[in-house]
Order: structure tokens, then sequence, then C-alpha cells
């Protein structure tokens, strides 16, 4: 049974379907890359495994460790090991990250009958895992994500990942607003996360991010389904042709031979799509 | 309509039989800077009669309207005891402090512990202080909690007026030029043990000299074993004033109970590169009305007011500031942040006034609420008034539920959804909590915080 | 403040109000004073029916009681000025020849020429394209322009006393409805007494073609001005409805106390503009100028309806006026955008009202207030989330700036929350031009004037991108000259 088990979700909001049949599985050791255009449904995905509660499942099921994730709470899903790296991490004035890792880091130790991380224990895990990507140790004793920068705030999540130790990590458009030096830090800080037990869900608009990080599987999300499948190779086609190719059941490159270039502005010729 | 062989009194007609009624000792056995006063104060409240909310100043908040029961207002003779116990109790932990207690208004000699002060400081009763210092009486009593002359405001003068013409006592604090206290000064204060409601009119001055420097904490509580009578009502009115090179770091803590109301009135008046900051906490009360106003009258003056207001229940809490920018290159500041629930009501109406030629100010006041239940209520009116061209001003106010999206990162990191909401209104109340300079105060304040919301300890203010 | 900027203002102070003059013209003005007889007056030289005198007559008789109570008159705001004489000012003046015209031929040339000086004129081949134009002098509405290419569309533009002829059952069923003649002293005056204005209509599903505009002219000496405007959209429509005002230099105040009323259906949007010139007095003595006195409100009465206040105040002596909207209908908006200019001895006392009570409500509200010389300039604004009103916003911003040092800028904004759904947002500030602003501007070889008109302009660009394309440049040109005298 693999760690992670979409099969067939479909998702709404206010009678506008998302997610229209979405299959896929994650195992432990695993790099899964989910790449699509703006409105593909990709985030959506991410926020519905996290436990936004907005969202209708209207029909499929998630399982997650052969228990159905949909039914459990955001914070059950973290302490079970479901972790998200927010596309927009949220400031929290007031909230020291100290005070609410400890929270965090001994909630989800608690639920997974691990014992209370003392206060030496704690600080020795937060020095280790800022390190790991290069986060300023005074970000550490702020307000979680207060005044931090973009770059921060990205890499403060990754933080939280090495902080929470996941099964399931799931990465919603982490690459965006980095330059590539911080890009950089953040795939370092998740190559070095990598192992045989964790599963990782990398949802993300370009290709580049892969160029760091090595993904098994490469998925491509089109109007809310999982139009192909393949391994890093995918990842490369998409960038180059777009997903124009991949829309209204595969018969798509006709579509693509009548001149669209890829929406998210490579310049695809025309004739390129035409020869693939 | 029924035959009533005697007309009910007015509520403002039981006080003027009262004032009548009053003993000579209770009139004229004081100095004159305060004796003087009383007829023409009693005159003053007679005219003006309770503040309504046809006030202006008083739109939110009907002071008459609460004041339903007949009370006893003729002052106690002697101060009403409370036990040792039961100040130890209250005391906060790890505070060094010279203590002063009052009971129902009037200072406590034998609860208080003031100890052994710098030459010339004196902090203790208001009556004997009254005695002692005739002359700092003469220059200070009256001047800046001053009812015949409310100039900008006269709608807030009666509650003065009425305080002027019955102040018996309260607290004194002295601390001469070029003088520091060594130890903050608590005072604890408590209400009279009793069946009969007590309308207690408190009076405090402090005097803080050119170049001199205190911390006061002052806290109104009520022990579970010296519950309000119902209904009873504290009419108090403090002035401060603070000198040249002078320091006043001032807090209180209100936090008496459900049954008891209170309208206090504070005005500060700071001289020349003088700092005054103040702190006003409500965490419990029926009715509570505070009337805060500063004036920094030098240049290079620093004010900073903050306040904090936990309201649950019926409380209807009510925070009025004016801070009187009446003089050039002055900064001044406020936070006041509010967290609403049950029937609450929460109001706050500051006002920032910039005189004529009081260039360079730069004065920020700021506004926020939470409101936790519809049933809660939140009226904000920050003002700014300002006749200066050469000014910094700002004001902001916010009013609204914990932040969802705050809620869900919380949980999506696997802290429970109670706990996440706990966390986030400490995080809330953190900053006023973090302007606090008595580390047993913070430590304190931190713990009532996160035990009225459930978030324990674990919000530690600067961890 | 420097030198130069202090001599600058001086300069500004002394520059004369550009509409000043007087037209000669005949009029029919009835004696000073105000009792039962002046109201009948009134309603029979307008030959109107029985129900609106039965209603002015109990407007009357509402703003009599109110006279004779102690302290009736409303003076909360913060302004200094005499009360005006009720008993000493005409409540009906028009010109005289024909109270109303059947055509554009039939208007005089006096008349003609008195709006084409204010740049308004009223011969449709001479007009802005685009634009219909009421003309009211005094208290009569004098012409309405393209009327009849407004009739293809369904629209019904026309003075009020018109429309009161034609459209009985319109009129009688809205008026009074959004104002009650008891919402305030001057609503009762007003309501008592005025004469004429503007009436709009758009049925269901109607665009309005163009931009339908007012343009208000006091011309008699001792006359009250009071005019009242009628705006009902229909279901999905849409109008852009827009005013301007100036006034002779009278040593004596006037009194304007208008009524404007807006009725906003269901997906409903209704946009109206204010461009407020009436003459403010003599700038150094402050003799004489308007009293601006005036109550607008509108009500989004069905869902997903919309109302949008923008208003440019530079004139009157006193203007106090808080355009409000009622937001009863769901996912209902309300916006109020404001530039007020206050120079020699002028006081403002303006800002909105936005009452929320339905779901997902939302209101903006955008206010700048300038303020110079010795004038005396305020916010005023209530935002009110009523109980029911889930998830309400309001994003309030007042900026307030500072030119010379015996002027006064003052924000007073009252916030009343009683949903815990709701969101709102305060922010004001208060402060002077920049000197680092100024001396980047002088680096770039700005002058001084330049400058100030430069970051003033750019203080007010937001309220001023909200007027209709063909007023904001007259908008513009009106802060320019409130500004200084020589930059063009």
């Amino acid at each position: 049974m693999p760690l992670l088990e979409i099969e067939d979700l479909h998702i709404g909001i206010e009678d506008t379907e998302i997610l229209r049949g979405v299959d896929l599985n994650a195992d432990g050791g695993e790099v899964h890359a989910i790449m699509g255009p703006n409105g593909s449904g990709k985030s959506t995905l991410a926020k519905v495994l996290a436990g936004r509660e907005e969202y209708e499942v209207t029909q499929g099921s998630v399982h997650y460790d052969g228990e159905d994730l949909l039914e459990m709470e955001a914070e059950e899903r973290a302490q079970e090991g479901v972790f998200m790296a927010f596309q927009y991490p949220v400031e929290l004035p007031g909230v020291s990250q100290q005070n609410f890792l400890k929270e965090s880091v001994n909630a989800v130790r608690e639920a997974q009958g691990k014992e209370e991380l003392g206060a030496a224990d704690f600080i020795k895990m937060v020095r280790e895992k800022s390190d790991l990507v290069d986060l300023d140790e005074a970000l550490t004793k702020r307000s979680v994500n207060e005044g931090f920068s973009g770059g921060e705030k990205k890499r403060n999540e990754i933080f939280h990942l090495a902080m929470l130790e996941p099964r399931l990590a799931i990465l919603d458009e982490t690459d965006s607003g980095l330059d590539i030096d911080a890009l950089r830090i953040v795939a370092d800080g998740v190559n070095q996360l990598r192992d045989s037990d964790r599963a990782f869900v990398i949802i993300t608009h370009y290709q580049r991010l892969l160029n760091y990080i090595e993904p098994d599987y490469v998925h491509a999300m089109v109007d809310g389904q999982i139009a192909k499948t393949g391994d890093k190779s995918l990842a490369v086609e998409l960038e180059e042709r777009g997903y124009e190719w991949l829309s209204g059941d595969g018969v798509a490159e006709s579509k693509a031979s009548e001149g669209n270039a890829s929406e998210n502005g490579a310049a695809t010729e025309p004739e390129e799509a035409a020869v693939a | 309509m029924p035959a009533t062989v005697q007309e009910e009194l007015s509520t403002e007609d039981r006080f003027l039989q009262a004032f009548e009624g009053l003993s000579d000792e209770a009139k004229n056995g004081t100095v004159e800077a305060v004796q003087g006063r009383r007829r023409r104060a009693i005159e003053q409240f007679e005219a003006l009669g309770f503040p309504t909310n046809q006030l202006e100043a008083y739109k939110y908040t009907n002071v008459a309207k609460a004041l339903r029961h007949e009370y006893r207002i003729a002052p106690a003779e002697a101060a009403p005891q409370a036990s040792t116990e039961e100040v130890e109790a209250l005391l906060l932990p790890d505070l060094d402090a010279h203590v002063v207690v009052t009971v129902g208004g009037r200072y406590s000699e034998e609860r208080s512990d003031v100890g052994a002060l710098p030459n010339g400081a004196f902090v203790g009763s208001f009556a004997e202080g009254a005695n002692a210092h005739p002359d700092v009486f003469d220059a200070h009593y009256g001047q800046y909690a001053d009812f015949e002359s409310e100039a900008g405001d006269p709608e807030q003068s009666a509650m003065t007026a009425l305080n002027a013409a019955f102040a018996q006592d309260g607290l004194f604090l002295y601390v001469p030029e070029d003088v520091a206290l060594d130890k903050p000064v608590y005072a604890l204060h408590l209400p009279s043990a009793g069946d009969e409601p007590l309308f207690a009119q408190p009076r405090h001055l402090f005097v803080i000299e050119e170049n001199a420097e205190a911390r006061l904490i002052e806290m109104r509580r009520a022990p579970e074993q010296r519950e309000h009578a119902p209904g009873s009502f504290t009419n108090a009115v403090r002035e401060a004033y603070v000198g040249a090179h002078g320091h006043f770091d001032h807090y209180i803590v209100q936090d008496e109970g459900a049954g008891a109301s209170q309208h206090t009135t504070f005005d500060a008046y700071h001289e020349t590169e003088s700092v005054f900051d103040t702190l006003t906490v409500t965490l419990s009360g029926d009715l509570v009305r505070n009337n805060l106003t500063i004036t920094p009258a030098g240049e290079f003056c620093e004010s900073h007011l903050n306040g904090l207001y936990l309201g649950s229940g019926e409380m209807h809490v009510d925070n009025r500031t004016i801070v009187e920018h009446a003089a050039p290159d002055c900064v001044s500041n406020q936070l006041y942040k509010g967290i609403l629930e049950d029937d609450a009501t929460g109001v706050f109406n500051g006002r920032v006034h910039v005189h004529r030629g009081s260039q360079r100010i730069n004065a920020y006041q700021s506004n926020k609420n939470i409101v936790l239940e519809r049933s809660a209520q939140i009226y904000s009116k920050p003002e700014l008034e300002i006749y200066a061209d050469d000014v910094e001003c700002s004001h902001g106010s916010t009013t609204g539920e914990l932040d969802e999206d705050a809620i869900f990162y919380l949980r999506s990191r696997g802290i429970p959804a109670e706990r996440a909401r706990a966390m986030l209104l400490g995080a809330f109340a953190r900053d006023v909590v973090e302007s606090v300079r008595s580390e047993p105060l913070a430590a304190w304040l931190t713990d009532e915080v996160g035990a009225r919301y459930g978030a324990g300890q674990a919000l530690g203010v600067g961890s | 403040m420097s030198t130069a900027e202090t001599e600058y203002l001086q300069a500004k102070a002394d520059q004369e109000y550009e509409h000043g003059w007087t037209t000669d013209i005949e009029s029919d003005t009835v004696e000073p004073g105000l009792d039962e007889e002046t109201v009948r007056l009134i309603s029979a030289k307008k030959d109107e029916p029985e129900w609106l005198l039965e209603w002015r007559l109990k407007a009357y008789r509402y703003f009599d009681r109110l006279t004779d109570e102690r302290d009736f008159y409303p003076d909360w705001a913060h302004l200094d000025y005499d009360e005006p004489d009720f008993q000493n000012m005409s409540y009906y003046s028009a010109p005289k020849e024909k109270a109303q015209y059947d055509s554009m031929d039939e208007v005089p040339q006096e008349l003609l020429d008195t709006f084409e000086r204010l740049g308004i004129p009223l011969e449709e081949q001479k007009a802005l394209t685009g634009v219909a134009v009421d003309a009211v002098m005094d208290s009569v509405s004098v012409a309405t322009t393209f009327q009849e290419k407004l009739e293809e569309a369904g629209v019904l533009f026309m003075s009020f006393g018109e429309a009161v002829q034609e459209h009985p059952d319109l009129v009688r069923e809205n008026m009074g409805s959004v104002v009650p003649y008891t919402d305030n002293l001057y609503a009762a005056l007003n309501s008592a007494v005025f004469s004429d204005g503007s009436f709009v209509y758009v049925p269901e599903g109607v665009t309005c073609p163009m931009e339908l505009s007012t343009y208000f002219r006091i011309n008699e000496q001792g006359t009250g001005q009071f005019e009242r405007t009628l705006i009902v959209a229909e279901e999905g429509s849409y109008v852009s409805y827009m005013e301007g005002c100036t006034a002779p230099m009278r040593k004596e105040n006037q009194l304007h106390a208008a009524v404007v009323e807006i009725i906003a259906e269901e997906d409903a949007e209704v946009k109206y503009s204010t461009i407020q010139n009436w003459y403010p007095g003599n700038p150094e003595t402050g003799e004489g100028g308007v009293f601006n006195l005036v109550t607008k409100r509108g009500i989004c009465k069905g869902d997903r309806a919309k109302i949008s206040w923008t208003q440019l105040e530079t004139g009157s002596a006193v203007t106090q006026k808080y355009p409000s909207v009622i937001l009863k209908g769901d996912d209902s908006v309300g916006e109020f955008y404001s530039v007020a200019f206050t120079k020699g001895h002028q006081q403002a006392d303006t800002g909105t009202k936005m009452t929320h009570i339905g779901e997902n409500t939302k209101s903006t509200i955008i206010s700048k207030g300038i303020s110079a010389g010795v004038a005396e300039n305020s916010y005023r604004g209530l935002v009110k989330i009523n109980e029911g009103a889930e998830n309400a916003r309001n994003f309030s911003q007042c900026d307030s700036l500072l030119i010379g040092e015996e002027c006064g800028a003052h924000t007073f904004p009252y916030i009343e929350v009683g949903n815990p759904s709701a969101k709102v947002e305060h922010e004001a500030t208060t402060s002077k031009v920049g000197e680092d602003q100024m001396f980047y501007c002088h680096q770039r070889g700005l002058g001084e004037e330049e400058a100030l008109k430069l970051i003033v302009n750019g203080f007010c660009k937001e309220i001023l991108a909200e007027l209709p394309m063909e007023f904001a440049v007259e908008a513009k040109e009106l802060l320019a000259i409130e500004l200084e005298g020589s930059v063009g």
C-alpha cells in the first residue's frame, strides 16, 4: 500500500469543479513533481491535502498510510506526518518562532507517541535545522514570518519541514519568487531531507526547481486532471512545449500547432510543437 | 399615577444631600487646597449632573444609567480593614517594592509596608501627605484634574467635580528634585467588604519633581473573600505632575470582578524633556470608564499611553484618552488593544490635539480590536485635531475576528484549533504586555492573559 | 514652512474668486420670511398637486417644532459660524420671464450667457458631447439638454418640477424614502421649501448613454437655495451623475441646503460626482460666502447594487455634508472618495456614513483634506456594521495635508462594529508637504509653486481619477487655480 493514495479525486468550490478526477500514488523515498499552468488545480490539490475546509470533495478518495485523509482535521494530518510548505506563508505577529515550533514539534511528537523534546534538545535541533537551510538564527527568534523577505519566508517553510520531520511533505510553489541563490539553498535543504521513508510532492510552475531537486516522477496537470506522467524528462518537455498539447484528451497536437505559444511565456515555436 | 407621599430623590440629589450632611471634619479637616474647592465643586456637579450618552464624550457609555443603586456615599470615618493574608496573597511575586494599600478608597496604615525611602520622598496616604506637604498640595492639587477649567472639554468635568467635593483620602506620592525611588511603589486597592454598595471616591496625587524618577504599579483587585457588594462604584481621580527631565512610569490593572463599576479620571502634566508612561489594563468589572488626559507642556517630552482590555460577560469598558500637545518637539505614542467576547462592549475614543504653534510633533495612535462573538460590540473613535503644519500624526483602527488563515497555518503545523486561537490571542496582546518595564508585572500579566484564553505560560514574553 | 511657501500662500489667499460676478436678470423673488404661507406660495407657484403640498406642510411643521426647542441648532460639528436667520431670507427666486421653458429657443440670452460664461454652454451644438446638462439658476431649473436623446434610451432626466408634473407616481413613491424630512433640521427645511432640482430615472437594464450633469448657480441676493435631487436606478441599470456649483460674491452669507436621494435596485450602479465651487467668502475677512449644508444619502436596496460618491469640495464658507450609503442588499458596495480643500476662512466638516446591513457588503472611504490659510478642515465619518452584516468589509483612509501654521486639520472617525466576522480598517495621517519631497522637486529644477502643485495633485490623484473623464480635467484645473495663481 502506498503512503499516499489519491483515487479519482473531484474537488469543487462554489459550483465550480476544479479537480476532475485525479489519481496519484506516492510512496516513501519518492519525489513527485506536479507541474501545470495557472488554474490547472495543482495548488488546490495541495490545499485539499493539507486540510483547507472551503473545498468540497464531490467524488473520490485520499488515503494516507491506509487512513482516510479527508476525514482528518488539519492539525491531525500534521500530527500524523503530513506537512505543507505554503505558497504564501502567513505572518503571525507576536507569535515567536521558538514558542510556535516548540508547540508544533511537541504536538506532532506527542501524537506519534514520542517524548516531549527538552529545552536543550530543542535548541540544538533549531540550530541544526536552521543551518540546513542557511536560515539566519536571528529569524528563529522573531515572530513567525513577520517582516521576513520573500526568500526568508520560503526558507523558513523548509526549516519547519526539517523540524517536524514529516512522512509526506508537500511543497506548494515553494520556488515562486525566489532568485537563483535562494532557490539553490531551498533545494539543497530538500535534498538533505530526502530519505527512504519520506515522500515529497513538489508543486511547481517551472522546471528550474527540478534542475536542483531530481524528481522520480513528473505529473503534468491540465484542467484538473493529471494528463501525463513521466520521468524528469517530461519536465523539460513541458517547459519547452507548454501544456496545450496535453489538453483535450490527448488530441492536442493539432491545437498546439495552431500557433499557441506556451502559456507560461516560453517561446515555443509552432513548428517545434508540431514536430513533437 | 399612584400617589407617593414622598417625592423620590434623583441620584444627583442624593449626592447633593450627602454633601450637605458631611461632618465638619470631613469637609474642613484638611489643607486649604482640598477643602477650599469643595463648595464650588459640588455646585459644578449640580449644574452638570452625571454624564449621559447625550454628551459626545460619553456617546457610548451612559454613566448615569449605571448608577441604579442606593449607595453609601458618606466617607467612612476610618479605613475598613483587610487581613495581612489577603494583602500578601495579592502581592506580585518577585516584586521588591514600597507597598501601599487602600481599602474602600481609604489608606490602610496597618497593611502598607512602605519601608525606607530616599531623603525627602513621601509614599503614603493622601490625607496625611496633605498635612505633611501643604505647599506641594497648593502647587499641584486640582491643577490638572481641574473641574473649573476643563476648558477643552467641560463635559468631562462632572465626575472630577464630584470627586473634588468629597475627596478625603487615597495615595500621595512625592519624589523631590533629583531623587530617584530605588524601588517601585506597589499600590493595592481593595474594596471594602459589606452588603451595602459603596460609592467610593479615592483621590490620588503623584508629584515627581525635576529630574526625579518613580515607578508606580497600581492594582485594583477583588479577592474572593472580599467581593464587592453588587453595584459598588468607584469614582477615582488621579493627578500626576512630572517635572523637567523627570520620569514617571505608571501602571494600573483593573480587575475588581463583576458587580463593581468604576469611573477613573487621570490627568497628567509633564514638563520639558520628561517622560511619562502609563498602561491601563482592564480585566474585569461591570462598567469601566477611564478618562486619561496627558499634557506634555514642555519641549521634547515623551508620552506613552497603552491599554489592554479583555472584555467578557456583560462588561462594558470605555477608554477615553486625550493627548494635549501644548508644546513643540514632543512625541506621543498610544496603543490600545482589546479582545471582546460574550456580551462585552469595548469603546476606544482617543484624541490627539496638537495646539497652534506646537510644531514638530510626532503623534501616533493605534486601536486594535478582536471580536470573538457576535454578541460583543466594538466602538472605536480615534481622533486627530491638529493646528500646526509641521507634524507627523497618524492613527489607525482595526476591528475583526481572528485571522482564519493564521489559524489554519498553525493547525497545519499540528497545533489544535483551540490552542491555535489561544496562541494568536496571546500574540495579539503581546506588544502591549511587552511595553511593561517591570518584569514581575509583565510575567503576571502574561500569565493572566494566557490563563484567560487557555494558552498557559507558553506565550512567554521575550523568549 | 519656508518663507517662499508662506509668501506663496499669501499670494494664493489673495487670489480672487473667479465666478464672483452676477447676472443682471429680472427675478421673481418672494419676500423674506418663512411660515406656512410661504410654503403654500412656493407650492402654488409650481402648480403642485395636493399631496406634495401636504408633504411640504408636514415637513414645515416638523421644522417649526424643531426650531422651537432650546438648542435646536445642530452644533456638534467642528464648525464655527453664526446660525442663519431663517426669517431673514427669501425662499424662492426664479428668473422672471418664465419658470419653465418649452424649448431652448425660449431661454433668454442672458441666462444662456450666464452658463456659457461658467463654461457650460446649454445649446446642444456647443455642448460637451456625451454630457446632458440640467442648469439650475437660483431655485429653478432653466434648461435641460439632450432630453430627447435620453428619452430614446428610456432615461428620464428633467427638473424636479417637471417630474412632479409628468411622473408624479415615481416622485411620490421615492421622494423622502432615503432622506425623510425628519432626518435633520436642514432636511426638514429643504422638504418644506425646495423649489426645484433634478430628477433621474433609469429603467431596468439600461445603461444611461451619457453623463448626466446639473449645474447650480446662486444669483439673487438674500436667497437660499434649496434643491432636491432624486435618482432612481432600476435593476441592472447604470448612471453617472455629476453636479457643479458656483455663486456670485456677496457680502452676506447665502444658504444652500440641498437634499440628494439615490435608490439603487439589484445590480444597479450609480456614480455621483460633485465639484463644489460655491463662493467661499472673502479670504481675508471671512465675510460672505455660501453655507453649504447638504444631506446626501443613497440606498443600495438590492443585492450587488453599488453607489459611489466622489466629491471635490473647494468652495463655500462653511461646508457640512456626509454623502452616505445604506448597504441593505447583500454584496452591495458603497464608496466615498473626497478631496476637500479649504483656505482663507473656509471651514469644512465632511465625510460619510456607511451603514452595513446586508451580508458581504463592502465599503471604501478615501478622504483627502488640504487646509491652508486660517481654514479648518475636518473629516467625520461613521462606519456602522449591523449585527446581521456577515462578512462586511470596510477600509478607510483619511489623509490630511496642512499648508501654513494657522490652519487646522482634523479626523473624527466613528467605528461601530456589531458583527465579529466584519473586518474594519481605518488609517489616517496628518502631515505637511514633506521637505524632502519639496527638495527633490527643487533639485529637479521645479520652483516652489510648481513643486507644491505637483505634490498636492499627487496627493489627490486617486480621488480625481474617480471623476468622470469629462470633469477630471475641470477638477484638476480647479485644484490648480485654488492652489496657486500663476502656474496653469
